[in-house]
């Protein structure tokens, strides 16, 4: 199997300065105001919860919800790790929207041509070999960025060695394991993140849609049969009353 | 006569001010953008244009697969009568989606995307492309209606006699494709997991929806039906109606069976009988679409009187929507942590579509041969020229 690229995000060292956002606005063009909540201007950003600063990004689901509802195939999850937009082949209908169990997709609701905005883990700077921005902007090393199955291992040992960790890595199950980690000594309830659930969302829908060569196939030669029989009835009333 | 004239001014009048709402909201949707003409947000991106749009407008046009398939496929042909109303109802029902479309995607110039780039994982794609077949099968369903006003008699008897080889393929593939996206629309919604509230969610949506949209597309016929007997002096036996009526009780007993199942096997039972919206909304659905119904349909003397009928099914297509606005809108209030009420511009889209609908069916009724001659007809439309 290919390598690919995941991040882990130390809610314990991070100081909330905010360098990660304000390194993201910046590669992407977009203006500099601090905001709240994610925005289709604000790909990531800090929230406070009591004393804690929470990053909100992006999860990179290894199988995302977004890329399988996406009718036009505009998102999908690239070989490297990231879950990619093309805005090229969006018509804005905003099921990506209504499917991300963590409630990422933004919509520039306020433009005439709007298109769905989300990080996508900085892939170009990414396969170009730098960092992503907001990682490379982390004074703390609170994110990190590396190769999944290294990034887990690092995220395991952190919780082993230091009992003020609470014994989970947010992002390990939810959504069937995404690429993007969290680390805290608070629960995740607590900080705002999603119940999400613990499997890989696409395969709610697959098995109902597994079943359309089935339904095609067997409706049809229902529908024939049924038919068939039809006629048969009308033709051997024809021929009794004839006979009569 | 003056109360007649009087009527149909009224009538006018507010088909007007219908009229001149929706083409200022459709302005709005255009020259504002889907922030400020909706009250749309990230924590409710689908709406009422989804919600009443698309899945009231596919499911309430579900007369037309579901009749056809009775006529043609099980041979009952007491319900040729209902026939051509029942695919003009479903048929100007689908283009009223597709038009609705054109207000509810945020790119609709690119609404023929997904012909040529493909997501098979994708319910929504899987969906798209039934809408856009089966809207071209109800178009070949319904042409002979247009094609036999053709003055050309080799034309017409051509296309007939073509026609009349390909119909029953056409009605087959016409079930099979409203079988797969009268299911998938509920199927969209088995990726809210975790979103949605225990009293809709359920694996079985698919099949919720297929079960609940095929009464509710024949009572909707039965109130097309009524409606062009008593306002457009159509000559048609009432009792098919009756007839019709037969078939929706069953089905709404057996929708309401596994509705019922589904809600004891996914322990959704205590979440009926909580203080709050989403238990109100429920019982309103509950008693709207199953209790009302099966208790009124249940008594022959209300199946047999065109009008109480026509309320009876009225209140199955209120309860009908009341459940696929639960689904789209109230049982996702609580995770979205918004609370979304549609903007006027919304609402005056939406009727303004409606009226668009209804009006087409009117003139249809009018003009093309979509009722029964009973009566001869030159009777009624010279009638109504002299009216006018």
């Amino acid at each position: 199997m290919e390598k690919t690229r995941a991040i882990l995000v130390d809610i314990t060292k991070c100081i909330g300065c905010q360098s990660c956002e304000q390194a993201c606005k910046q590669v992407h063009g977009f203006p500099m105001e601090t905001e709240a909540r994610l925005s289709p201007t604000a790909l990531t950003v800090i929230e406070e919860h009591g004393d804690k600063f929470v990053r909100r990004m992006c999860m990179h689901c290894e199988d995302p919800a977004c890329a399988s509802a996406c009718l036009v195939g505009a998102l999908r999850k690239t070989a490297t790790g990231p879950v990619t937009y093309d805005g090229a082949k969006c018509i804005g209908c905003r099921y990506c929207v209504v499917a991300c169990p963590f409630s990422v997709p933004r919509y520039e609701w306020s433009k005439l041509a709007p298109l769905v905005k989300k990080c996508d883990m900085c892939a170009a700077r990414q396969s170009a070999g730098q960092l992503p921005a907001c990682v490379e902007a982390c004074p703390t090393g609170a994110s990190i960025v590396g190769w999944r199955d290294e990034i887990l291992e690092e995220a395991e040992r952190r919780i082993l060695g230091d009992a003020k960790y609470v014994k989970h890595i947010y992002g390990s199950q939810e959504a069937g394991g995404t690429s993007v980690f969290f680390l805290s000594d608070v629960a995740f309830e607590k900080l705002g993140f999603a119940a999400a659930p613990q499997q890989p969302m696409p395969v709610l829908t697959a098995n109902a849609l597994g079943d359309v060569p089935t339904v095609v196939m067997v409706g049809g030669a229902v529908l024939s049969g049924i038919y068939w029989i039809t006629q048969r009835r009308v033709a051997v009333a024809d021929e009794e009353r004839r006979e009569r | 006569m003056k109360g007649l004239s009087n009527k149909i001014t009224l009538w006018r009048g507010m088909v007007g001010l219908i009229f001149a709402a929706g083409l200022y909201a459709t302005y709005a949707r255009f020259a504002w953008g889907l922030g400020r003409a909706t009250n749309l947000t990230d924590a409710q991106p689908w709406g009422l244009w989804v919600g009443m749009g698309t899945l009231c407008g596919v499911g309430l046009s579900a007369g037309g697969f579901a009749i056809a398939a009775a006529v043609y496929l099980l041979g009952f042909e007491r319900y040729r009568p209902v026939l051509r109303t029942a695919v003009l109802v479903s048929f100007l029902g689908y283009l009223s989606v597709i038009a609705g479309m054109m207000y509810e995607l945020g790119l609709p110039w690119r609404i023929w995307h997904p012909i040529f780039m493909w997501n098979r994982h994708s319910m929504l794609f899987e969906i798209s492309w039934c809408v856009m077949l089966y809207t071209t099968v109800l178009a070949l369903e319904f042409s002979p209606a247009l094609v036999e006003k053709i003055p050309w008699e080799g034309l017409r008897n051509w296309y007939l006699k073509w026609h009349h080889e390909v119909l029953i393929a056409l009605v087959m593939v016409g079930v099979v494709l409203s079988s797969l996206h009268q299911s998938f629309l509920g199927g969209l919604y088995l990726i809210t997991k975790g979103k949605l509230d225990p009293l809709w969610y359920s694996a079985s949506l698919p099949t919720m929806f297929y079960l609940s949209a095929i009464p509710a597309g024949l009572a909707v016929t039965i109130m097309a039906m009524y409606l062009s007997i008593r306002s457009l002096k159509a000559d048609v036996d009432p009792a098919v109606l009756s007839e019709v009526s037969r078939l929706i009780a069953p089905l709404l007993a057996l929708y309401a069976m596994f509705r019922f199942v589904d809600l004891i096997t996914h322990n959704a039972m205590p979440y009926m009988f909580r203080w709050r919206e989403e238990s109100w909304s429920f019982w309103l659905e509950m008693g709207l679409f199953v209790v009302g119904p099966l208790v009124l349909l249940s008594r022959e003397k209300i199946r047999n009187n065109p009008q109480t009928l026509y309320w009876t099914c009225a209140m199955v297509v209120a309860g009908f929507m009341t459940n696929r606005l639960n689904v789209s809108i109230t049982g996702l209030q609580a995770s979205s942590g918004v609370y979304y009420i549609p903007k006027w511009t919304e609402f005056a889209s939406t009727l303004m579509i409606l009226a668009a609908v209804v009006m087409a069916f009117r003139y249809a009724v009018i003009y093309l041969d979509i009722l029964p001659k009973v009566a001869a007809r030159p009777r009624w439309t010279v009638g109504r020229v002299a009216e006018a």
